[in-house]
């Protein structure tokens, strides 16, 4: 007897996660490019304001932060103007955009699809890992700004770069895990979209945006809380965001201290949500 | 070995923790109080499989599960327990356009689309212009889908559905979509699948469709199987177990079995089906539309196991069906009325009978002839002949008697106005059909009370022989024998035979009147009314356009002659401004002779297309003659001195190509008047003779 094209055990097999998932290949960029495009189709600016958008906010921060507080976000080289400021912010601002957006989206990306999951048997982590595909769309449109900027108020990066782009690589990776559990599990539980978005303002403050560690680990260590820095630093981004930056802008390759942990969680994460998604894979469509 | 095999599958549906919403119920409170969520059972035990090539229908009421394991079999949602196993790929047109992005263009959606269904760009770039063209969108292909109309919004989705070429299609109440059009092509699109091999699974609420699309039919009741059998039987049971069993009676006498069903009639004989999944059935036209005897709501008054009266309330028409159902002597009858309370208008009544597939040959009164197959392109239905007016005796031949009876059906108490006639249906009903209309004349109505309609008289076991006797003893009632002479009637002509051979052609023998510009030929009547009195035929038929209706009488005279009259009854005042009676002889006629002058009839030329006279002399004359080698001499007479007609030798067009003998009376000054009330237009006849005499 030859072997079924389908069988009820297939869509929660982990062994058939990989062919699944090269079969679904071209319908995720198919999504990927569908959802870049609506979102900016009725946009007269269209894809500029995925410059627009971070550029914005690299102002304002950068407005607050250097010029109301006059505070300093990260060491500035000597030769460095005040434009090094702005740069050293949008390193940060980017990494943890893409992660909010890519979060958010991979949320509700199950719910948003509920045409298709409920109609169509396809692999369904292409949903969630569409929406991290158009956010990593941004992300790269973002990266290039920086390089932009870089170039002219920083000057030519170092060749420790290269870590920072492998960095942002993890980063993906972390996001991807991250969405593909949240999706499944704001389907079981709706609570979990919010959360996120009460998680992610909290890490926003909580993450080295828009300051450095250095500033936190004084601001602990003044209060007698030392023990807390490492706490401070379990969040995965604190780590790799604070790694991109020496590498991007001191010339620094990044500590294994420093970035073991976040690739740990990335891994960890990505493969979690992996299997935990394909557990759930068979019966979502009676809980959309 | 099955391409779906589906075991023992169950499926419980959890209100899932967390949604508050649905019931009310769930939530943190109840979370806290370890209060279990409640489940569902949506499928219990569910077992079987389908073949490849097979169309499988599943009904039952709402919520019997129907859709949950469509969806199943799908891979949408996987079963609680058990397995489902799928032998090829599947494309579920559970809903069109599933996917659909309002803001992308037509385009962009149909590549999305079939990427959904497991479609490589490079596979749809070769499909996409059939897609397009199927979905009839034209250029809206290149606008956004919000801008679509719901049905080009279905229109494209079920393009795209009905071409991603899965093995097996899952189609869940997609038919009733988009205009009539679009549904014939959908139709057919299901038709050419199905016959390419395709397997199909369909849901759906019409029970026709399912009916006639499906070779298998399951049957669902709250989430559990609870019949697999043919389509007919399974919505019979369907229907009886859930539907309302009110107008359901079964009738048996020996091996018929007949089974009435809410205004459908199903025959069996030795258990198989005589009747197409379709039934026997009636209709009536009311301003321009119709509303079938399965309109109605339909109850049973007299109940035995041979015998049943069965009366179908139509509300909206306010019009009560009353059926009689019953054997006698081996025949099984059926019997129409009509009851209402007020006199009520309608055009037409009409019994359908829809007979099955295994049926190849027809017969209707003396004519017979065999039904083509019907192929996925037949989106209408064709006539098998032109509607005529009924014989005694119309019957159908079954390709293989041993398994399907012939059977042969006779008329009672019909109205002079019914007109019948065999059709072969569309691809999707499949059928033979026997239409038998009845059109009310304008003003008439069906009066308050009851009106006697059709009566079928079937004879089931009669077989091929008995029905082509019958058939010849029809012809024969028909025709008029005068020694050597026959004169066969059929429909608004007469064909002349000598010695069994036929000497007249194209309308043969026929009469027409010129009113207003108009020729109106006999041919063209509707012919009501044949009667048999004696060795004399006696006709009526009808003007469609003008108040008159003619009758003819067509009788045997001396050996060799026969007598033809023909009586206007002018309805209203009548003004013909001329008419004439014919003979079409075939082209080997030679000479014509007329009191006063003769002829030779000239060649007929490709390019004549009008007829033309022969003689020069236009005085009223009392005969003329034709004749030709080997040809018996054919003479046209006019006995009746006190009408002034011309005898007039004529050559045909050349497509008609034949000589005539005409009878002709022209008004020489305006109009022919008649005034309301019958008048003998004309009385002849034909004599032949053997050539030479």
């Amino acid at each position: 007897m030859s072997k079924p094209f389908y069988t009820n055990e297939y869509p929660t097999q982990l062994r058939r996660l990989i062919p699944d998932l090269l079969r679904g290949r071209e319908l995720l960029f198919d999504l990927v490019w569908k959802d870049v495009r609506i979102r900016y189709r009725y946009a007269m600016l269209g894809l500029m304001w995925a410059v627009i958008e971070p550029l914005f906010m690299m102002l304002v921060l950068t407005f607050v932060i250097s010029v109301v507080f006059q505070i300093q976000p990260g060491r500035r080289p000597e030769n460095a103007g005040p434009g090094f400021d702005a740069v050293f912010i949008l390193a940060g601002l980017l990494t943890w955009q893409f992660l909010a957006a890519a979060l958010t989206s991979s949320a509700r990306s199950l719910i948003d699809g509920e045409n298709l999951v409920t109609k169509v048997n396809f692999p369904r982590e292409v949903l969630p890992l569409a929406a991290i595909g158009s956010a990593c769309v941004n992300l790269v449109i973002g990266l290039v700004l920086l390089s932009v900027l870089h170039l002219a108020f920083v000057g030519m990066p170092p060749a420790t770069a290269g870590w920072a782009a492998a960095l942002v690589l993890v980063v993906v990776l972390l996001a991807a895990g991250l969405g593909l559990l949240i999706s499944t599990l704001n389907l079981a539980f709706r609570d979990v979209g919010y959360i996120t978005n009460a998680a992610l303002l909290f890490g926003f403050y909580a993450t080295p945006v828009f300051y450095s560690p250095s500033m936190v680990e004084n601001a602990l260590a003044a209060r007698d809380l030392d023990w807390l820095y490492p706490i401070y630093f379990a969040n995965p981004m604190a780590g790799t965001i604070t790694a991109i930056r020496d590498a991007l802008f001191y010339g620094q390759t990044p500590s294994a201290s420093l970035i073991a942990w976040p690739i740990a969680c990335a891994a960890g994460s990505f493969a979690a949500g992996l299997i935990v998604f394909r557990r759930r894979a068979g019966t979502l469509a009676d809980q959309v | 070995m099955a391409i779906i095999e589906v075991e023992n599958v169950n499926k419980r549906f959890r209100s899932a923790r967390g949604v508050r919403a649905l019931l009310g119920r769930g939530g943190l409170p109840d979370l806290v109080r370890g209060r279990r969520a409640e489940e569902v059972t949506a499928l219990e035990g569910i077992t079987f499989s389908v073949d490849p090539g097979e169309s499988v229908g599943l009904i039952g009421a709402n919520g019997s599960g129907k859709s949950t394991l469509l969806k199943i079999i799908a891979g949408v949602t996987v079963p609680t327990e058990g397995s489902v196993r799928v032998y090829g790929r599947v494309a579920s047109l559970l809903e069109l356009g599933a996917g659909f992005h309002p803001l992308l263009s037509g385009r962009e959606n149909v590549y999305l689309n079939a990427g959904i269904y497991g479609m490589r760009r490079a596979q749809v770039d070769a499909i996409f212009d059939c897609i397009a063209e199927f979905s009839g969108i034209g250029k809206f292909i290149d606008f956004p889908v919000a801008t679509y109309s719901s049905g080009m919004y279905v229109r494209l989705g079920f393009a795209v559905a009905a071409h991603v070429n899965p093995d097996i299609f899952l189609i869940d109440e997609v038919l009733a979509v988009g205009d009539e059009e679009f549904q014939r092509k959908c139709r057919r699109r299901i038709g050419e699948l199905i016959e390419q091999g395709k397997t199909m699974l369909f849901v759906s609420h019409d029970l026709a469709i399912i009916n006639v699309l499906c070779r298998r039919v399951i049957l669902l009741n709250r989430g559990r199987l609870i019949a697999r059998d043919t389509p007919a039987k399974a919505i019979d049971f369907y229907l009886r177990q859930i539907g309302a069993p009110k107008g359901i009676h079964t009738l048996k006498q020996g091996p018929a079995e007949v089974v009435l069903c809410n205004g459908r009639i199903s025959l069996y004989y030795r258990q198989e089906e005589i009747t197409s999944p379709l039934g026997f059935r009636t209709q009536v036209s009311r301003l321009g539309g119709w509303r079938g005897s399965q309109d109605a709501e339909w109850t049973l008054t007299e109940v035995s196991e041979t015998r049943c009266v069965a009366r179908g309330y139509d509300a909206k028409l306010g019009l009560t069906h009353v059926w009689e159902l019953g054997f006698d002597g081996g025949d099984f009858v059926w019997s129409v009325a009509y009851e209402c309370a007020q006199p009520l208008d309608v055009e037409m009544l009409e019994a359908t009978l829809f007979f099955g597939m295994a049926y190849t040959g027809w017969m209707y009164g003396e004519a017979s002839g065999g039904f083509h197959d019907i192929v996925p392109d037949d989106t209408t239905w064709a006539p098998m002949m032109a509607a005529e007016i009924l014989p005694e005796a119309a019957g159908i031949l079954a390709a293989d008697e041993q398994r399907q009876p012939s059977v042969s059906m006779t008329f009672e108490n019909t109205g002079p106005l019914a007109l019948g006639n065999w059709q072969n249906t569309d691809y999707l009903s499949k059928s033979r059909v026997f239409r038998l209309e009845e059109r009310l004349g304008k003003g008439e109505a069906l009066p308050s009370g009851t009106r006697k309609s059709f009566c079928f008289r079937f004879n089931l076991g009669s077989g091929r022989k008995e029905i082509e006797r019958r058939s010849r003893e029809q012809g024969l009632r028909r025709t008029v024998v005068s020694g050597r002479l026959q004169a066969r009637f059929k429909r608004g002509q007469f064909e002349i035979l000598y010695d069994d051979r036929l000497i007249t052609t194209g309308v043969h023998g026929y009469a027409s009147l010129l009113i207003q510009g108009l020729w109106n030929d006999s041919s063209n009547l509707r012919w009501e009314r044949l009667e048999r009195d004696g060795e004399a035929l006696r006709a009526i038929g009808a003007s469609r356009r003008f108040p008159f209706r003619m009758h003819w009488s067509i009788f045997p005279k001396s050996p060799g002659a026969i007598a033809w009259t023909i009586d206007l009854e002018a309805l209203e005042d009548l003004d013909v401004q001329e008419y004439q009676a014919s003979v079409l002889l075939v082209e080997e006629y030679a000479r014509w002779t007329t009191a006063t002058e003769s002829g030779e009839f000239p060649p007929i030329r490709a390019d004549d297309d009008d007829w033309v006279h022969l003689n020069r002399d236009y005085a009223v004359g009392s005969s003329v003659r034709a004749e030709g080698p080997g040809l018996p001499a054919v003479t046209l007479r006019n006995d009746e001195v006190d009408i002034p007609l011309r005898m007039t030798a004529l050559n045909t067009g050349f497509h008609q190509r034949a000589r005539v003998l005409q009878a002709l009376r022209a008004a020489d000054h305006g109009l022919i008047h008649f005034p309301r009330g019958t008048h003998q237009i004309f009385a002849g006849e034909i004599v032949v003779v053997p050539a030479g005499e």
